[in-house]
């Protein structure tokens, strides 16, 4: 017969579970993950005017339409889909040749992008 | 045809006369009997452009009938016979009265009428008829033309008598101066006898009183056998006077188609004329030519046999007239009035024939003597409307073959035509010339071979104009305007091998742009403006200055101004380097039009270039951006 009371099962189960869940799930219900102090990405406004952009570091979220190209040593061009209320069609994204990351199509990721000149750098990423 | 139908008449005819040479044909050969009428449309076309194969050939004033040809006289008699008989009014008068009397001369004189106490009665009262029926209009008087040959055979007769009378004098003359002669010659016989014996019996000399009185007598019976030959010779004269002439009016009725008036002269002559001269001798050689027969023998019952033939083919031809008319079926009855006419024009039921449907015949006549004019003429473009006319009027009409026909001679024409102008352009005027006159010969008024004429006559002038034009145009590029004036600069620069190969290729290249621009106009149609603003930006990279172009540009471009909007600042951005952001307008292009060829490409192209280009440090490492200097100008919002 455990000396413990029962009673402090019955209550301590449920609020550890609702703590791990809000520890995980919060945070990414906020859309930021790890980029969440970045700015989102506008496309409309790289679109309009690409060289107000130049310089900034913005968060994008997207999913994987294509990948455009492939050159050894330097990098991938991916076609991009924007996941959002604003959602206007693909985007150009270029992944540097030192990425260990793999895409496919369909994949969804969040990521930190730079706008170097007109080409928008992905620097860092997560998937979700 | 009309020789079948021919032959089978004189066939048939012939075995009526007991002198067929064979059998007779069957139906599949020939028509019957008195049906002319041609069983094929291509018969009648040919019959009337073709006057040499009709039963009338009225080029020739022939007829053929039985197998043989009557003589109708000078073409232009022969038609004017027939219009005029078409235009003139109907004869008054009572017809069968008048075939009545004919026919009552006939019996008259016919072989079941006559007998030893009517003998010269009946000749008498047909000669009186003779007078009455010539007061009819229709008669011609040709009855008063047997009267007065009877009348002359009848005093032939009684001269005959006189001379028979006159031999016979001279005969018992004759046999009175012979006695004479015989009883003169006894005499100086017995004197000289006497003369001669003397007392005792002798001889005592020779002697011949009375001679001279003998001879004498003997010339005078010389002189009156002599009166008595030439007596003879007269009778037998007379009567062969009398006799050939009578045959000669005969066959002279014949020839003239007056069948009526050849049987009465036929019975007139078997009375007034002996048993031994039934053979007809006049006009022999125009009988024998009905009948193409070597061994035929014109006698008094093949004349009659003729006559009465031709009497009953008339009659049948009116009635197959009539017949045809009713049926509404006008040129097969014109066809056959026409030929009844020329076998029996003075025949009573063609004399009779109403008027009013002589005038519809006579329009008739008219339009299809036009339409052969306008056929020997060659004028082929009114061919075709005559023949519309002519049907109009006789629903049988075969306008069908003459049509065909028309038609093929136009073809072969333009054909020529077309030769001439292919020779001509390529500078062989020798056969252009040959093909040119074989088109006018076959069609002269054909209005292809006048347009020819007057290009001909303008190239040389044109040719002076044309060029420098062309050169022109060529230095300003306006392709179009040059392209709107091939044919003219086909012409132009025929005979120059470098001009007219630019001109192909302006020819060509304008060609090509028309598809493109045809492509992309059905395209917008199809609602898909799209992939049509595609081939006109294709397009217009290379013809931007072309105005149709230009126009299907316009005309586009609202229907897909931000896909427009897209491609052009894309393009704008490429130039100014900015390639990433040139991919980018490419994509948003490609969203709007995902089987755009053209976005596709350039998607791919730039994609692999900003791929290519992008210096980017493997650790990640952003570099630098480019000086300001560097950095194409944004464009503008």
């Amino acid at each position: 017969m455990s000396k413990i009371n029962p009673l402090f099962f019955a209550l301590g189960i449920p609020v550890v579970v609702i703590v791990i869940l809000v520890t995980i799930v919060v945070p990414r219900m906020g859309g930021g993950g790890r980029f969440a102090g970045l700015t989102p990405f506008s496309v409309e406004a790289y679109r309009r005017d690409w060289g107000t952009l130049q310089g900034n570091s913005y968060r994008l979220e997207c999913q994987v339409e294509q990948q455009l190209a492939f050159v050894e040593g330097s990098g991938r061009v991916l076609a991009v889909k924007p996941i959002g209320k604003d959602s206007v069609g693909r985007i150009p994204v270029f992944i540097p040749a030192g990425s260990a990351d793999s895409f496919e199509v369909g994949q969804r990721f969040k990521c930190k992008l730079r706008v170097t000149r007109d080409l928008l750098v992905v620097e860092a990423l997560e998937r979700f | 045809m009309r020789h079948l139908i021919l032959s089978c008449l004189g066939w048939y005819a012939l075995t009526g006369l007991g002198l067929a040479q064979g059998q007779l044909p069957g139906p599949a050969q020939g028509g019957t009997a008195g049906d002319y009428k041609s069983s094929t449309a291509e018969g009648a076309a040919d019959r009337l452009f073709n006057v040499n194969s009709d039963s009338v050939d009225l080029e020739n004033g022939t007829m053929q009938w039985k197998g043989a040809t009557m003589n109708l006289g000078n073409t232009r008699t022969v038609r004017a016979r027939f219009e005029r008989y078409l235009a003139a009014p109907t004869d008054n008068g009572d017809m069968k009265r008048y075939v009545a009397i004919l026919d009552q001369i006939q019996f008259l004189l016919s072989p079941q009428s006559l007998t030893k106490d009517n003998y010269y009665r009946n000749q008498q009262e047909a000669f009186n008829l003779l007078f009455k029926a010539a007061e009819f209009e229709f008669d011609a008087d040709g009855c008063l033309t047997i009267a007065s040959q009877v009348q002359k055979a009848w005093r032939m007769g009684n001269e005959y008598k006189n001379i028979e009378v006159t031999l016979n004098q001279l005969e018992i003359l004759r046999k009175a101066q012979e006695s004479v002669i015989i009883n003169r010659a006894d005499r100086v016989e017995e004197a000289n006898a006497e003369r001669m014996q003397g007392k005792d019996g002798k001889l005592i000399s020779k002697g011949s009183t009375g001679t001279t009185e003998l001879g004498y007598k003997v010339k005078d019976e010389a002189r009156t056998q002599a009166q008595m030959l030439a007596q003879g010779a007269k009778l037998t004269t007379i009567g062969l006077k009398a006799k050939l002439e009578f045959q000669s009016q005969m066959v002279a009725f014949l020839m003239a188609r007056r069948y009526r008036h050849t049987l009465v002269t036929s019975a007139f002559y078997r009375v007034v004329f002996n048993a031994s001269n039934q053979d007809v001798v006049v006009g022999a050689k125009e009988v024998k030519e009905f009948f193409p027969v070597s061994d035929f023998v014109p006698t008094l019952e093949s004349v009659d046999l003729l006559a009465r033939e031709a009497i009953k083919d008339v009659g049948k031809g009116m009635q197959t007239v009539d017949d045809l008319a009713k049926q509404e079926e006008l040129y097969g009855a014109f066809e056959r009035l026409q030929e009844t006419f020329f076998l029996g024009e003075f025949e009573p039921p063609v004399m009779l024939y109403p008027q009013e449907k002589k005038r519809q015949m006579l329009a008739l006549w008219k339009d299809l003597r036009e339409l052969q004019r306008l056929g020997d003429e060659r004028d082929l473009a009114s061919v075709e409307a005559y023949v519309n006319k002519v049907r109009g009027q006789a629903r049988d009409f075969p306008g069908a073959p003459v049509l065909s026909k028309v038609s093929n001679a136009m073809n072969a024409s333009n054909m020529s035509l077309l030769a001439a102008k292919a020779a001509a352009l390529a500078g062989d005027n020798a056969k252009a010339e040959t093909a040119l006159e074989r088109a006018t010969k076959i069609w002269p008024q054909n209005p292809g071979v006048k347009e020819f004429a007057n290009q001909v006559v303008s190239r040389q002038d044109t040719l002076a104009l044309k060029i420098p034009e062309f050169d022109r145009l060529m230095a300003e590029a306006k392709w179009r305007e040059i392209f709107n004036k091939k044919l003219e600069y086909a012409l132009a620069l025929a005979q120059d091998k470098e001009r007219s190969e630019k001109l192909r290729k302006v020819v060509n290249r304008v060609g090509e742009l028309d598809a493109n621009i045809q492509k992309a106009s059905m395209l917008a149609a199809q609602n898909n403006p799209y992939l049509a603003w595609d081939v006109i930006v294709e397009a217009y990279k290379t013809e931007s200055d072309d105005l149709v172009l230009a126009k299907t540009r316009s005309d586009i471009a609202p229907l897909v101004a931000g896909y427009a909007q897209l491609i052009g600042r894309a393009e704008k951005l490429e130039k100014e380097g900015a390639e990433a952001a040139a991919l980018a307008a490419w994509l948003a292009a490609q969203d709007l039009n995902p089987a755009s060829p053209a976005c596709g490409a350039a998607v791919k192209r730039l994609a692999h270039s900003v791929a290519a280009s992008a210096v980017i440090s493997p650790a990640g490492v952003v570099p630098a951006p480019p000086a300001a200097d560097d950095i194409p100008a944004p464009p503008s919002k």
